[in-house]
C-alpha cells in the first residue's frame, strides 16, 4: 500500500455526498465551517454526462452501484447462507440518490414520529417513537423545499399536515394516465392530489423547466430541472469556498483516538493510496447500509464491536421500503401513454393513517407512475418470447398504468446489516450483509393495499390487473430507501444516536443519513433525510461548533395527532 | 487512473449499415440472429432481425469499448479503474455463456432434427428453444389473472444470467435500445411498439427531443381534484 501526504486537519469531515451529505456541507460551508467531503464514487457533469440512453442508465450500471464492485449479500434469517443480490443498491456518487431518482418529495406526518405512542409494543417489531416531531421538523422541511426546488399544488392534499410555507413551484402537467387516475379516484371517493416533487416548473434560482423527454427515473438529468444535490447544494457549498470535495476516495475507516474520539478516517484515493485525515467532527451520510457498515469495519480498542456501538444496536432495525405495486392494461383504442411525464402522475394520503379495520397498522402514500421506457416497462409476467411477447408489447406498451407504494416496513432488531464473512468488495473489504425478513404487518399491509390499487385501476376501466405482492415475505430491495441501522433515541441502551444525530458514545460523530429513523415512515423518504440534516447541521453550527452543548427537552408541547 | 468524469470518447456510434463481426464467428453471427429472430419475430412488422438484434449483441459481447454509449451518442466510453476491472470480468463471463449456448443450441438441434439451429424452420427452432428455457413457448396474453408476478427492479443487471434469459433479455435491448449500440436499426423497435425516441441522444441533452405533446395540453387542476373546488386553491 502506497501512502499520501497527510493533509491538514479540518474543522468538519463528511464522508458521502448524496442527499444528506450535501445538505450538511451547505449548511456548514455558509456558516463559516471547513468541510472536507469524502464520496466513494464519481463526480459526474450533469450537462455533459446525462442523456436520454436506456441501456446505459436502466441495464448498465452508470449510475447503479455495481454488484461485481459493491457486492451486498441477502438472507431471511440466521440459519440461511446470505447470497450475493443486488438489493437497495444506490448510486454511489458525488449528488448519491438524487442524481437518478424520480423525486418524490412528499413530508412525512406527525403519526410517523410517534409510532410506539400511537400502537404501543407490536409482537415482533421494535416501534419506537423518535425523539423529535414533526413540530421539530417542519421549518426544515420548509427549508429544504425552497432551497432545493419542488414543485406542489397548495391545497390539494386534504390530509396534508401544517406547512408554514407554500410550494416553491407548481406541479408538472398531468399526463393522459394522470388524468385516468385522478377520475377513478374522484369515483370511488378518494381525495387525489399531485406528489410533491423534487423538480421545477417555472425558473427558480437559476435554473430552466426543460427537460420534457420523459427518460425520468433512473437516469441522470442534464437540464438541471430535477432537483438533484449534485446540481444545487454541491455547487452551493463550493461557491463558499470552505467546501473541499474529494471524490472517488473511498472511506474504509473511521479512526478513534486515544480519548475514544473520533480522530478523522482513513481512505482510500483514486489511485489506490492510502490516506488519513483528520477532523474535528466526523458526519456520516453514506446511506442506511453503507454507514452502519464503515461503523462495523471501524473496530477500536474502545470500541472492539464496531465504532460509537456499546449498545450493540449499530445495523439493527433495518427498514427498506419494498416497492410494491400493480400494473393496469387497458384496451381502449385512445392510447393512455404510459411514457410520458416525469414519471408520477398523482397520488393520494387517503389510506396513510392507521385503520384498525385493515387488519394492520400504518398504511402507505399510494402514487400512479410511469411504466417506463420500451426496453423495461413494467409488465410483470410479460410473456418473454416469441409472437405472444412481440404482441404484448405492440397492444399494452401504450395502454399500461402502475400504482404503487413504498411498504411502511415495521422495525424488526433481527434485521440488519453486518459484515459478510466470506464475501469481500473490489478493495477486499467485507460487504454488507442484509438479513431481513419481513414482519407479518408488512405482509398484511402490503396485500390490503395492493388490493386497494388494483380497485383504482379497475375504477380507471382497466382491461386486466396484474398486483406484486410481498411474497412469503421476501423483500428484492428494489428501492434505494435505507433507514433504521444507526437509530436515534433518548436511551443510549437502545439507540445509538442522540436528537442531533450526535453517537451517545462519541460526541464528535454524526450520522445524518436515513439510518438515524427508528421508524420507516410511510412516505419516501429523502425529504425527511435532508431536512433532518439540515436541522442536525444547524445545531453543529450554531452550538456544537462554539464549544457548546443543548438538549431537546422531551417534554415539550407538540400539535396532537 | 482516470477518473469516471473523464472517460475519453472512443469509436463511433455502430454504423447502421456494418455486417462486421467483432465477437462472434459467422456461424455463431448466424445462430443468434436466428435464435433472436425467435423470441422477436418478423410478422406485418418487423422483427429482431431487421433491428439487427444480433449486431447489438456482437458489440456488446465484443469487450469493454461499447458498453456506454456517450452521451450524446458521438462514439463510446473508453472505461478504467474498478468499473471496467467488473466489465472486463463480466462481458467474459457472457462471451463464455453465448459460446456454449450455441454449442447448445446446435446440440439440441442435432438430437432432435439431425441439422444445425440454424437450418431448422420456425417451429423446429421454437422446440430447441422450449427445450433450452425449460418450458413451454408463452402464450398470448389473457384477462384472467395469473399466478402471482414477479417483482420489478429499477435497474436490470446481466450477472448470473443463463444463456436463455441473456438472449432474451440481450434481444429486447437490441430491439428497443438506442440505435447507437447496433440495434434498433431505423428504430424500427420504438415504431412497433409507437414510442417516439429521440433522433439522436444529443437531442435528449439539449431540449430539442421532447415528448411535452403527450402530456395533457389543457387543463384544470379544480377540474382533477374535487377537494380543490372546497378549498378554492389551486389557481394554475
Amino acid at each position: 500500500m502506497e501512502y499520501a501526504r497527510k493533509p491538514d486537519p479540518v474543522d468538519v469531515l463528511i464522508v458521502g455526498m448524496g442527499a444528506s451529505g450535501a445538505t450538511a456541507a451547505k449548511v456548514l460551508c455558509e456558516a463559516g465551517l471547513t468541510v472536507v467531503g469524502l464520496e466513494r464514487g464519481p463526480w459526474l457533469r450533469p450537462r455533459e454526462h446525462f442523456s436520454g440512453d436506456e441501456i446505459k442508465f436502466l441495464n448498465r450500471t452508470y449510475l447503479w452501484s455495481d454488484p461485481r464492485v459493491n457486492p451486498r449479500t441477502v438472507r431471511m434469517d440466521d440459519s440461511e447462507t446470505a447470497v450475493p443480490t443486488p438489493f437497495s443498491m444506490v448510486p454511489q456518487m458525488v449528488g448519491g440518490g438524487t442524481v437518478h431518482w424520480a423525486g418524490w418529495l412528499p413530508r412525512p406526518r406527525p403519526s410517523d414520529f410517534r409510532m410506539r405512542t400511537l400502537h404501543g409494543d407490536i409482537e415482533g417489531a421494535s416501534l419506537a417513537d423518535w425523539p423529535i416531531t414533526y413540530d421539530d421538523l417542519e421549518p426544515y422541511l420548509s427549508k429544504v423545499e425552497w432551497a432545493f426546488g419542488c414543485a406542489g399544488l397548495d391545497g390539494a392534499d386534504a390530509h396534508e399536515p401544517h406547512r408554514s410555507t407554500r410550494y416553491p413551484t407548481p406541479p408538472a402537467p398531468p399526463t393522459r394516465a394522470a388524468k385516468r387516475f385522478y377520475e377513478a379516484c374522484e369515483k370511488l371517493g378518494i381525495n387525489a392530489m399531485p406528489i410533491p416533487q423534487a423538480l421545477i416548473t417555472r425558473p427558480f434560482r437559476g435554473r430552466t423547466p426543460s427537460n420534457w423527454t420523459s427518460f425520468w427515473n433512473g437516469y441522470g438529468d442534464p437540464s438541471g430541472m430535477r432537483s438533484s444535490t449534485l446540481d444545487t447544494f454541491v455547487p452551493e457549498a463550493l461557491a463558499t469556498g470552505n467546501l473541499d470535495l474529494r471524490s472517488e476516495c473511498y472511506v474504509r475507516e473511521v479512526t478513534v483516538g486515544p480519548d475514544g474520539r473520533a480522530r478523522g478516517v482513513v481512505y482510500i484515493d483514486a489511485d489506490g493510496r492510502e490516506v488519513e485525515q483528520e477532523a474535528k467532527l466526523v458526519l456520516l451520510c453514506l446511506g442506511a447500509v453503507e454507514s452502519a457498515r464503515l461503523m462495523l469495519m471501524s473496530k477500536s480498542r474502545q470500541f472492539p464491536d464496531g465504532l460509537a456501538n456499546t449498545s450493540g444496536q449499530v445495523g439493527r432495525n433495518a427498514t427498506f421500503h419494498e416497492y410494491l405495486f400493480a400494473v393496469g392494461l387497458f384496451d381502449d383504442e385512445q392510447p393512455l401513454y404510459g411514457f410520458p411525464g416525469n414519471y408520477i402522475s398523482g397520488g393520494s394520503f387517503q389510506f396513510y393513517e392507521t385503520d384498525y379495520d385493515r387488519g394492520h397498522i400504518g398504511g402507505a402514500l399510494i402514487g400512479a407512475s410511469h411504466v417506463g421506457q420500451p426496453v423495461n416497462w413494467n409488465f410483470p409476467g410479460r410473456p418473454a418470447w416469441g409472437g405472444a411477447a412481440k404482441d404484448a408489447d405492440r397492444d399494452f406498451y401504450n395502454h399500461a398504468m402502475k400504482i404503487g407504494h413504498t411498504l411502511h416496513d415495521m422495525p424488526v432488531e433481527t434485521n440488519r446489516v453486518d459484515l459478510d464473512p466470506e464475501v469481500k468488495d473490489a478493495w477486499g473489504l467485507p460487504a454488507a450483509r442484509i438479513t431481513h425478513k419481513a414482519h407479518p404487518n408488512d405482509i398484511a399491509l402490503a396485500k390490503w393495499q395492493v388490493d386497494k390499487n388494483v380497485e383504482i385501476l379497475e375504477a380507471a376501466g382497466a382491461w386486466k390487473t396484474i398486483p406484486v405482492y410481498l411474497e412469503r415475505g421476501r423483500a428484492s430491495g428494489n428501492t434505494c430507501h435505507q433507514h433504521g441501522t444507526v437509530r436515534m433515541g433518548t436511551d443510549p441502551a437502545k439507540s445509538v444516536l442522540n436528537e442531533w444525530c450526535q453517537a451517545h458514545d462519541v460526541d464528535n460523530l454524526y450520522v445524518l443519513d436515513g439510518a438515524s429513523f427508528p421508524t420507516a415512515t410511510g412516505v419516501n423518504p429523502t425529504l425527511t433525510i435532508m431536512a433532518n440534516a439540515w436541522r442536525c447541521a444547524d445545531y453543529i453550527a450554531r452550538v456544537h461548533a462554539k464549544g457548546r452543548e443543548e438538549r431537546l427537552p422531551q417534554d415539550r408541547p407538540t400539535t396532537a395527532i | 487512473m482516470t477518473s469516471m468524469a473523464e472517460w475519453p470518447v472512443v469509436l463511433a456510434p455502430v454504423d447502421p449499415d456494418a455486417t462486421d463481426r467483432l465477437f462472434f464467428t459467422d456461424h455463431e453471427w448466424d445462430t443468434v440472429e436466428a435464435a433472436t429472430a425467435r423470441i422477436i419475430p418478423t410478422d406485418h412488422d418487423p422483427g429482431a432481425r431487421e433491428a439487427c438484434a444480433v449486431r447489438f449483441i456482437d458489440r456488446f459481447l465484443s469487450g469493454t469499448d461499447h458498453v456506454y454509449a456517450a452521451a450524446d451518442g458521438s462514439g463510446f466510453l473508453r472505461m478504467s479503474g474498478k468499473l471496467a476491472d467488473a466489465w472486463r470480468a463480466r462481458i467474459a463471463d457472457l462471451q463464455e455463456t453465448y459460446r456454449r449456448g450455441v454449442r447448445e443450441l446446435d446440440a439440441i438441434a442435432g438430437q432432435s432434427f439431425g441439422a444445425d439451429f440454424v437450418s431448422l424452420t420456425d417451429e423446429q427452432q421454437d422446440f430447441v428453444l422450449e427445450r433450452i428455457s425449460g418450458a413451454p413457448k408463452p402464450v398470448p396474453v389473457v384477462r384472467e389473472a395469473d399466478a402471482a408476478a414477479p417483482t420489478i427492479q429499477v435497474y436490470a443487471f446481466d450477472d448470473g444470467l443463463s444463456f436463455f434469459d441473456a438472449l432474451v433479455a440481450h434481444t429486447r435491448q437490441g430491439f428497443y435500445g438506442d440505435p447507437v449500440y447496433g440495434g434498433n436499426r431505423g428504430r424500427v423497435g420504438w415504431d412497433v411498439i409507437g414510442f417516439p425516441g429521440p433522433a439522436s441522444l444529443k437531442d435528449t441533452m439539449d431540449g430539442t427531443y421532447s415528448v411535452r405533446d403527450y402530456y395533457l395540453q389543457e387543463y384544470d387542476w379544480a377540474e382533477l381534484i374535487p377537494h380543490l373546488r372546497q378549498t378554492g386553491d389551486g389557481a394554475a
